[in-house]
């Protein structure tokens, strides 16, 4: 599980970086904190001819809190630098999310970008090659064929990225870069249902930042994992309410881990708008999953239990909303 | 593939090597620094035996982290936890509660547990538990890791 | 002479002696060892479950400059790893991750390169992965040896079963499952031979016994014991998983010889998950039948083990049968346990062994026969357990015991009487209760040997070949050694990890390093005492046994005034005319014929809470008692149990290897889950120290004791939050909801395991 060869180039600034990766976007991945990308580079998952580091590139650094009370927040920022700060530690909700993400020293490593673009995951794929022998290409690494979900045309692995559903909760705006210029979408919009292309993110583009608007009221997370420490969650929620007469008057709510995008929630989200988070509104919002969350994989834990533990998570989160 | 002339300080002390971008910060410390102390593990950030420190003294994962990022950084490894001769207090720590059994994971271990010190000199049970959750110990179950850790950081409290 | 034990060394909280290498990084490992010359070797391995291997060319890998060597199964033919097995495939491969060729080249990067340049032409053939598919009619059959898939089998009966069974009162029987699990050592697998010189093989390598593997490797590449020179440094960590070569220390050694240079293989993380031998998936029948007032008359075990691709580990197989015999008293057992070939990765034993993962079924099954009966568990294991001079049918003796005390106290610590029954809902308290043998002999003798060298300046040398792998064996025998000699822990080095140096002895596992080994050093030291207590018996002009050996003096009994110091009586021998150099020798083996000489026992209280909507469970506190004999060191006492408690709780809760088509989906330390710190719970020991008198000062094992007596007590307490028996392990949090919908469909009866196929009962 040695690194494949490559090329190593560390610019001193954005625009060099961009243009370094624009010179062959399909060949090059850029590098941060290096937890996930090296990880998948042990396993050959990634193999570019070119690695361009992040690692002293002032424009990915910084938290500014913005005339509005947003938070901008560089997209090279270390999670572990995340909690010291003043500002993120006010958002309790996010500090909490930041928190449950790997391990301190992994913490200490990865960035917020790095966690937002976190390969999706599989456990017939993210393996080393030679395990992969054993079962045979896929969708992801190069044959019609799926292993977890047989018969499925697009790649179903799973979206652990634990900082997502939180942050598109929140209305996060992503800022993207390239050798052609920036834009900004929605977090929400930034996944899709590919998880080979699991971001819109195109050849040679970045992200650069997060700009994360003041909660408008309670918001919380909660993840779900086998242990405390050092794991990739079964099941993530983030939710994020503005509540008028302890009612909520606008509601988000997201599922994260159990599908290749994290699932922003519509019909459960509705009923609560409609009938409030009474015990009774909140068992029909988790009867409104039903339809929300399509295909589920046995991919490290069963469908089944997916499916129960969404209920679980939705549920969680409204009593959390409820009692702030 | 380049390979390139990175200057590391490890330990204090100052180092100018060839380095690859195969290798990692690990294979650096433990193939051309030939500091053995730090061990090869599981290579994917799992099991934490290859941690080390940065400069600020944080606990990071060496095994999944190429060695040219690392051009102009100051590491500290667990042949650098001692002063003069003499062992760190969370290494003496170690000795003095059995929070060592077969050792191989211990590098890792106490620098993880020298790291949660550095950042809160008398921790919290639930910032022990924490700053220890990168590393797997099979042999201790991690139970008298514990309590060296914080023996050393009564210690502190007392000092105050 | 006495040598009983007083306040001195022995009971003394030592911490271990190579603690200062270990902490600060010093502590040299195997894979630390770098010789001149050296290359590093990989294996290449069947993608396959089965399939014939149609060609395997090489010239490609041969062609990378910095290739040294590559071996391959046709080259080879009389290496074999077993009976059957070859060391590197011949004609077909039998599991994922067999061994089909392997290179060595300068550097590690090139090798795994050169790895992927080695092109082998397959055709797969039909496979059996798992239990049900080997045993179910018409499978296709993987050994010519083997119809059914059926591998060796093991019937015993003790006593009459069928006339007990029949005579009970009530008679239940229960299924239960435990899954594929891994050791996850600390230390992966890695070996570095030396075997330039093809009549000598020099072998650094991580052991639990250097003598089995001396002896496999001899065998395997016709040499006798001596030209094969086994060498470990640090090991890091064992538990079950280094008793035996694997085949990369075959592979390393061929590669060694064929490019006549020092050769290293280490495994990688998912390697790992091939090259150690963990348990397999098995399956468990129990049955019991008592007497309405609760006396039990008959236990029966059935147990289908899946070996894997071959039998490799034939203990296992008998071992249940003993086990019935250690707990309670009963008037005839019944075992039958079999093996069954499938094509996956061959199976050795985990943390515990098989008795621990039994146990988690056992020990639920027990405890539904009392509460059947309307008994207190802890009324029921008092009622049956066994006592202090018991003889059981399988002919063992207990000089010592103490486990109804272990009950009494664990059951009281933890209040079990207020706690038992009246829980709140999705809280629940389980006993368990275990015995474990100190050392086992089988067909061979079970010898353990010892040397001590007594310097001029007072340091004590012990040459043991009882590899450390952590759990403080080198401590212990230095406070024997120096319980004896009446000198201090720190004045004794421990010279170890090399057999070509150190004494015969067959190494740590059974359970034998405290008892057998001690005993050894014990007789050694004792031999070098006798020496040294002639020369100060003549200078002080008193009988030899009158002397009293302490705190590095030795003086007359009732006489302190007059002592010498230990440095002078050697002085008086060593500088005097004689010039004698003392030099202790000693070795122990049991004086039975076959089985233990003495046994450890326990009892555990687990409190557990669980989440009824997740299905997560907590271990809130577990309560535990032990009787280990007299603990040598208790420090390093309470660090065997702490580790066996996690580790017995990380099994019930957590440990599984998913396994797909032979393949196990989850090789990795990330997802192989195992708790961390945040999982810990509180742990509260009492030791209840019964002086066994063949021990070494009356020591006993606590090398896998309690690991067994966790396993049962988590087990118990998970099902006593959940309203009966869990019917497999580990209790993830879909197969704790799958219960709770099964108990509140169908109350409280048994749940089956996902069992083998219809009408599978042929043995």
């Amino acid at each position: 599980m040695l690194l494949p060869a490559h090329d190593y180039a560390q610019p001193g600034s954005l625009d060099e970086a961009l243009a370094l990766l624009n010179a062959s976007p399909a060949t090059s991945r850029a590098i941060a904190g290096g937890t996930d990308l090296i990880y998948n580079m042990r396993g050959r998952l990634e193999q570019p001819e070119l690695v361009v580091s992040l690692r002293r590139l002032p424009e990915l650094q910084g938290v500014r809190q913005l005339s509005d009370g947003s938070l901008r927040i560089g997209a090279g920022e270390r999670l572990a630098d995340l909690l010291r700060n003043e500002a993120v530690q006010r958002w309790s909700a996010l500090a909490g999310a930041i928190r449950s993400v790997a391990s301190s020293h992994v913490r200490n490593m990865a960035t917020l970008g790095g966690n937002l673009c976190l390969q999706t995951r599989c456990w017939y794929t993210n393996q080393s090659e030679e395990w992969r022998a054993g079962r045979g290409p896929c969708l992801k690494t190069g044959s019609p064929d799926c292993h977890a979900l047989p018969g499925v045309e697009v790649c179903v692995a799973l979206n652990n990225a634990d900082l997502a559903p939180l942050l598109i909760a929140m209305q996060a705006t992503a800022t993207l870069a390239s050798a052609g210029g920036r834009r900004e979408l929605p977090l929400e919009d930034f996944y899709t249902d590919d998880g080979i292309a699991h971001t819109v993110l195109g050849p040679g583009e970045l992200l650069l930042a997060l700009t994360i608007p003041p909660p408008p009221g309670p918001a919380v997370y909660w993840k779900h994992s086998s242990r405390t420490g050092l794991d990739f969650s079964w099941g993530t929620v983030g939710a994020s309410a503005t509540m008028a007469d302890g009612r909520p008057v606008a509601l988000r709510v997201v599922l994260g881990s159990l599908t290749t995008r994290p699932l922003l929630l519509d019909a459960p989200v509705r009923t609560i708008l409609e009938q409030g988070l009474g015990d009774d509104a909140i068992a029909a919002a988790q009867d409104a999953l039903r339809g929300e969350l399509g295909a589920l994989t046995n991919l490290y834990t069963p469908a089944a239990y997916k499916r129960e533990l969404a209920r679980i998570l939705l549920k969680r989160a409204l009593l959390r909303l409820r009692e702030s | 593939m380049n390979r390139e002339m990175i200057r590391l300080t490890v330990n204090g002390d100052p180092y100018e090597l060839l380095a690859s971008p195969r290798q990692t910060l690990l294979d650096v410390i433990r193939g051309p620094l030939g500091l053995t102390g730090t061990k090869e593990g599981c290579t994917t950030g799992s099991c934490g035996v290859c941690t080390v420190h940065n400069a600020s003294g944080e606990a990071v994962l060496s095994c999944l982290t190429p060695a040219l990022e690392w051009d102009g950084e100051a590491v500290t490894t667990i042949e650098g936890l001692e002063t003069s001769g003499r062992l760190d207090e969370i290494q003496q720590a170690f000795i003095d509660h059995h929070a060592v059994q077969c050792g191989f994971c211990t590098p890792g271990v106490i620098m993880s547990a020298r790291a949660v010190l550095n950042e809160h000199p008398s921790p919290q049970m639930d910032q022990i538990n924490d700053g220890m959750s990168g590393v797997i110990c099979r042999c201790t179950g991690h139970i008298k890791v514990r309590e060296a850790i914080r023996a050393v950081g009564s210690k502190l409290d007392r000092r105050v | 002479m006495s040598t009983e034990a007083r306040p001195g060394v022995i009971g003394r909280r030592q911490p271990r002696l190579d603690g200062f290498e270990k902490v600060s990084g010093r502590a040299q490992f195997t894979d630390d060892v770098v010789l001149p010359g050296m290359l590093y070797g990989k294996i290449l391995r069947s993608p396959h479950a089965r399939a014939r291997i149609r060609r395997i060319d090489t010239s490609r890998a041969e062609r990378l400059p910095g290739v040294k060597a590559i071996v391959t199964g046709e080259e080879i033919p009389g290496l074999m790893f077993s009976k059957h097995q070859p060391v590197l495939a011949r004609g077909v491969v039998n599991y994922v991750g067999e061994e089909v060729a392997a290179l060595a080249a300068l550097d590690p990067v090139t090798a795994e390169d050169a790895l992927r340049l080695i092109d082998v032409e397959y055709e797969p053939l039909p496979a059996v992965t798992t239990l049900r598919e080997a045993l179910r009619t018409g499978a296709p059959q993987i050994h010519e040896h083997a119809p059914g898939n059926i591998g060796p089998v093991k019937l015993q009966d003790f006593g009459d079963p069928d006339a007990a069974f029949a005579a009970s009162d009530l008679v239940l029987s229960d299924q239960f499952r435990t899954p594929m699990q891994h050791n996850t050592l600390a230390e992966f697998h890695v070996a570095l031979a030396d075997f330039s010189d093809p009549q000598r093989l020099l072998m650094w390598t991580p052991t639990q016994s250097a003598p089995m593997y001396q002896k496999g490797l001899a065998q395997g590449f016709g040499l006798s014991d001596s030209q094969v020179r086994i060498l470990y440094h640090h090991v890091g960590g064992a538990f079950t998983g280094r008793g035996r070569p694997k085949p990369h220390h075959f592979i390393a050694a061929l590669l060694s010889r064929k490019a006549g240079r020092p050769a290293k293989i280490r495994a990688t993380n998912d390697e790992e998950f091939i090259v150690f031998r963990g348990s397999g998936d098995t399956h468990y029948s129990f049955r019991t039948g008592v007497t309405r007032d609760g006396r039990i008359l008959a236990l029966e075990a059935d147990v289908t083990f899946d070996c894997g691709a071959w039998d490799e580990w034939a203990m296992i197989l008998w071992l249940p049968a003993l086990y019935l015999n250690w707990v309670y008293r009963t008037e005839a057992i019944r075992y039958r346990g079999r093996f069954v070939y499938t094509n996956s990765v061959p199976k050795g034993s985990h943390h515990g062994g098989i008795f621990g993962r039994m146990s988690a079924g056992w020990m639920q099954h027990i405890n539904r026969v009392a509460e059947e009966l309307g008994m207190d568990p802890v009324e029921f294991h008092l009622r049956n357990a066994v006592e202090q001079g018991d003889t059981t049918m399988d002919a063992s003796t207990f000089h010592s015991c103490g486990l109804k005390d272990c009950i009494r106290d664990a059951a009281e610590r933890a209040g079990w009487k207020d706690k038992y029954g009246r829980l709140p809902p999705g809280r629940g308290i389980g006993i368990g209760i275990g015995a474990q043998a100190s050392g086992s002999k089988g067909a061979s003798n079970d010898t353990s040997a010892a040397m001590v060298k007594v310097a001029e300046d007072g340091i004590v040398t012990v040459y043991t070949g009882i590899p450390d792998m952590g759990q403080g064996s080198h401590t212990a025998m230095a406070m024997i050694a120096a319980e004896v000699l009446g000198i201090e822990p720190a004045d004794i080095r421990i010279v170890a990890g090399d057999s070509e140096v150190t004494p015969f002895d067959w190494g740590a596992f059974s359970q034998r390093g405290t008892f057998t080994t001690g005993n050894a050093v014990k007789a050694a030291a004792e031999d070098a005492r006798q020496q040294l207590a002639a020369v100060a018996a003549e200078a002080l002009g008193v009988e030899p046994d009158a002397l009293e050996f302490c705190g590095r003096k030795v003086w007359p009994a009732g006489a302190p005034e007059r002592a010498l110091a230990f440095t002078d009586v050697i002085g008086h021998t060593f500088n005097g005319l004689e010039g004698r150099f003392i030099m202790g020798r000693g070795f122990f083996n049991s004086p039975r014929k076959f089985g233990a000489l003495a046994f450890s026992f326990g009892a555990q209280v687990a409190e557990v809470e669980v989440d009824r909507e997740t299905g997560e469970i907590r271990v809130l506190k577990i309560t535990a008692a032990h009787d280990i004999g007299r603990a040598i060191n208790p420090l390093a006492v309470e660090g065997q149990l702490d580790g066996q408690v996690f580790s017995g709780l990380s099994q019930v809760l957590f440990e599984e290897c998913r396994v797909e088509g032979g393949q196990v989906l989850n090789p990795s330390r990330l997802e192989y889950k195992l708790p961390r710190t945040w999982e810990l719970p509180e742990v509260d020991y009492r030791l209840i120290e019964t002086i066994d008198p063949y021990g070494p000062f009356g020591a006993k094992e606590v090398g896998e004791g309690p690991i067994i007596v966790t396993m049962s007590a988590v087990a118990n307490a998970v099902a006593d939050a959940l309203g009966g028996m869990v019917p497999e392990i580990p209790m993830t949090p879909w197969r704790v909801l799958r219960v709770l919908r099964a108990r509140e469909r169908h109350g409280a009866g048994p749940i089956h395991p996902p069992g083998l196929p219809e009408g599978d009962q042929a043995a």
